[in-house]
């Protein structure tokens, strides 16, 4: 005996609420996969706008306190 | 920040660039896919979720060989390194930790479950953020990096035990598509190694940026302290 895959089997038994709960189970799907990779990116999107602010606040501390010593100086 | 690295911003634009178009164009090719005969369209999430956590395991390495190059030859550089990787590490191990739940949501049902593979990588992610917690928690520069390396080390016991735990205990987790007998149609293994890369480079790009900062970092603690001493 062959075996059939799951959607061929899944046709052929099939009353028509199962084609709906099929086919809102597939949109759940879809939806989850689109939270999962919008989250992934937004955690390192974040991560990256954190590192850039971090990178300008460095710069101005910086150089405000080089222009302070060269005042002092 | 360095002025004298011109040729370094150049390459890192370039890398960041490149980043980019790989993983624009690799969005587009895993939409096109077709769905997974059993999982159905969740199962696409595996070309994030595993290339994120290998750069966040790649990246617990390089901080562990950092550290342990600090405590040998007490070279801040080295401290720069480590702290710049283990926080990239960090975002990206979050990433892979949301990414497994929302897939776990779908095909067993639930959140989270309580298994080795879980457990160990969350226990991973809370000792590298502990590691941060550390170094903010410690003033001086020497013993901050001294302290920092050796919890790294300390931490590192817990990346092998995440990568076996699949092999050593029964676990909800599933077994890995290449390591564990599995495998991918070779269009799918082509995405899903082009995507590797990118997460790799986009991991290099974070690190050197965050190791420029550490650098600017201890610039600003000299000149705060030359400050007071006028």
């Amino acid at each position: 005996m062959h075996l059939q895959s799951i959607p061929l089997l899944f046709a052929q038994i099939a009353t028509p609420d199962d084609i709906v709960r099929e086919a809102a189970r597939l949109q759940r799907n879809y939806e989850f996969l689109s939270y999962g990779l919008t989250i992934a990116w937004v955690i390192l999107v974040i991560y990256v706008l954190f590192m850039v602010s971090r990178g300008r606040k460095l710069k101005r501390e910086i150089a405000s306190l080089k222009a302070m010593l060269e005042d002092r100086r | 920040m360095n002025e004298k690295s011109g040729w370094g911003d150049y390459i890192l634009y370039l890398l960041g660039a490149v980043v980019i178009i790989i993983l624009v164009r690799d969005i587009y090719v895993i939409a096109r896919l077709p769905q997974e005969a059993q999982q159905g369209a969740i199962f696409k999430i595996i070309f994030f979720h595993v290339p994120v956590a290998i750069t966040a395991m790649i990246a617990a390495a390089v901080a562990l060989v950092a550290s342990v190059l600090f405590l040998i030859t007490r070279n801040f550089r080295y401290d720069a390194l480590a702290v710049a990787v283990t926080e990239v590490g960090l975002a990206f191990l979050a990433a892979n930790l949301i990414t497994g739940s929302i897939w776990g949501r779908i095909i067993w049902g639930q959140w989270w479950a309580w298994d080795a593979r879980l457990t160990s990588a969350l226990v991973c992610w809370i000792l590298y953020a502990a590691y941060l917690m550390l170094r903010r928690a410690v003033e001086e520069p020497t013993q901050r990096a001294t302290f920092a390396a050796v919890w790294s080390i300390f931490s590192f016991i817990d990346v092998p035990i995440v990568i076996f735990s699949i092999k050593w205990w029964r676990t909800q987790h599933p077994q890995p598509v290449f390591w564990g007998g599995g495998s991918f149609p070779p269009d799918w293994k082509a995405v899903f190694l082009w995507n590797m890369l990118a997460m790799v480079l986009l991991a290099i790009v974070m690190t050197v940026v965050r190791v420029r900062q550490e650098n600017a970092q201890r610039e600003l603690d000299s000149l705060r302290r030359t400050a007071h001493a006028m």
